[in-house]
């Protein structure tokens, strides 16, 4: 585990130690910590649109003393796993687009609007908090829930955004998204934990009809 | 007699010895009471949850009433929460302070929004809102925030920027800044300056090599600060840069305060 300020330590060490601008987003619990929603993580979690980017940045954590860690132990045998790094304290998860099963689409891209500019070189942008709430909705780990329900204590949410996106990681390829979101909500409407909309787990409802629907035509197609 | 309580993990037993020594030293009749530490890690862990709970801008009246104490008890949270740096502190109207209690104040960044209301002390200009680009490790400069404050597009970080012509000294950077973005952002600098010698008192004067490399830009044809905004009282100075100015007098009333 890491806190606030060691984690600003780190990565200003690590901006002045590159040499040249890398610009990267952060995601999971250090966007939540940059935005001041959580006050310690265990990994600091990074997409990177370059794959170049992604090798600088190892190369400047490995001048720093970082080793490398064993992916298989964390995540399992998947598809889309980071390279992993440790640092310290601290555990570095370093993907290029592709997170596990969801994808860090162009929108989410667009919607990271905070940035953050560490020592001379790093500049990281910080994933919105709805995408924050999708990534972590993807997944099927106990903390991502609470990291869901704190995430929306602290902030105000348009639920026509997490629509879009569940929509579009489908497109993307993530087939699971839709269902698993809608999966959580439900559980954390009807535990009364988050005030669900109830209109909105309908439209998701009628988007996973939808797909379903998309696939049946598919499956008649090939057969 | 002392009496140890060991925990599972080594680095807290650690920290028991050492503070048992510490204790011993000044322990009167051979004392030491090591509910102290556990007390201690308590209520760093208790604050956090507080800053969390009580995240938001607060005077020390709201404070009482949101949480239901007494004066006393709020001056005495709010400087308990400072100490751990989860408190800023900014004065508005009346000399009055306001606390932002937030845990990500324990960030030492600085953001652009901070940088550029430094420069002026009239909490009339002041931006609020929130903060979007932060700068950890350095202190950004006055050359860098004017640059960031024309880069938003809006009217408000426009007479913002104003103040900052005041801290401007290092011209050649804020040229070659200016350089790195659009065709005419430098013309667009100069006719600003232009702006703020009428409000702002103190500016220094702009170079001559700036001067005539901002006139050089402008061959290329008007341009607008702000798409579609052009000012009815500066009219002179637009003419001077080709640069449609969107601001009146009326905007910057606040300045002759």
């Amino acid at each position: 585990m890491i806190d606030i300020r060691e984690q600003e330590e780190m990565l200003i060490a690590l901006g002045n130690m590159l040499e040249k601008k890398i610009s990267c987003y952060a995601i999971g619990g250090t966007a939540m910590m940059l935005k001041g929603i959580k006050d310690s993580t265990l990994d600091l979690d990074f997409v990177f649109d370059k794959g170049e980017d992604r090798e600088e940045f190892i190369a400047a954590l490995r001048k720093l003393g970082a080793k490398e860690s064993d992916v298989v132990i964390v995540y399992g045998i998947k598809e889309n796993t980071p390279i992993m790094l440790e640092l310290g304290k601290a555990r570095f998860d370093l993907f290029t687009n592709k997170i596990i099963t969801s994808v860090f689409s162009q929108n989410m891209k667009e919607r990271a609007k905070e940035i953050h500019e560490f020592g001379k070189n790093l500049i990281i942008m910080v994933a919105d908090v709805h995408d924050l709430i999708i990534m972590k909705g993807v997944t099927s780990r106990q903390k991502d829930i609470d990291d869901i329900i704190t995430v929306f204590k602290k902030s105000r949410i348009g639920w026509n955004i997490i629509l879009k996106e569940a929509e579009e990681q489908v497109k993307l390829g993530n087939e699971k998204a839709i269902l698993s979101i809608g999966e959580k909500f439900e559980i954390l409407r009807n535990q009364k934990i988050i005030d669900v909309p109830l209109s909105f787990l309908d439209d998701l409802f009628n988007l996973l009809r939808k797909q379903v629907k998309g696939k049946s035509k598919e499956k008649k197609k090939r057969s | 007699m002392s009496l140890f309580f060991f925990n599972n993990g080594l680095k807290i037993e650690f920290v028991y010895i050492l503070l048992a020594i510490h204790l011993t030293l000044h322990a009167k009749k051979g004392k030491v009471y090591i509910l102290w530490l556990i007390d201690l890690s308590m209520r760093t862990a208790k604050l956090m949850k507080v800053a969390q709970e009580l995240e938001g801008i607060y005077t020390v009246d709201t404070l009482c009433k949101r949480l239901d104490i007494g004066r006393t008890r709020a001056i005495y949270l709010i400087h308990r929460l400072r100490k751990v740096g989860m408190i800023k502190t900014t004065y508005v109207a009346g000399n009055k302070r306001l606390y932002f209690i937030s845990i990500s104040n324990k960030l030492k960044g600085i953001s652009f929004t901070d940088k550029i209301n430094e420069a002026t002390t009239n909490q009339g200009i002041h931006l609020s809102g929130a903060n979007i680009h932060f700068i950890h490790g350095r202190e950004p400069s006055y050359e860098e925030a004017l640059v960031y404050a024309l880069k938003q597009d809006s009217v408000r970080y426009i007479i913002a920027s104003l103040g900052l012509f005041r801290k401007i000294k290092d011209w050649s950077s804020l040229y070659s800044l200016a350089r790195k973005e659009e065709n005419s952002f430098v013309r667009k600098i100069a006719a600003l300056y232009d702006v703020s010698r009428l409000f702002v008192k103190k500016v220094r004067k702009m170079p001559k090599r700036f001067v005539n490399l901002a006139m050089k830009e402008k061959d290329n044809g008007w341009v607008y600060v702000i798409d579609k905004l052009y000012s009815r009282d500066f009219e002179n100075i637009e003419k001077r840069w080709k640069v449609h100015i969107p601001l009146n007098w009326g905007d910057l009333e606040e300045y002759k305060r």
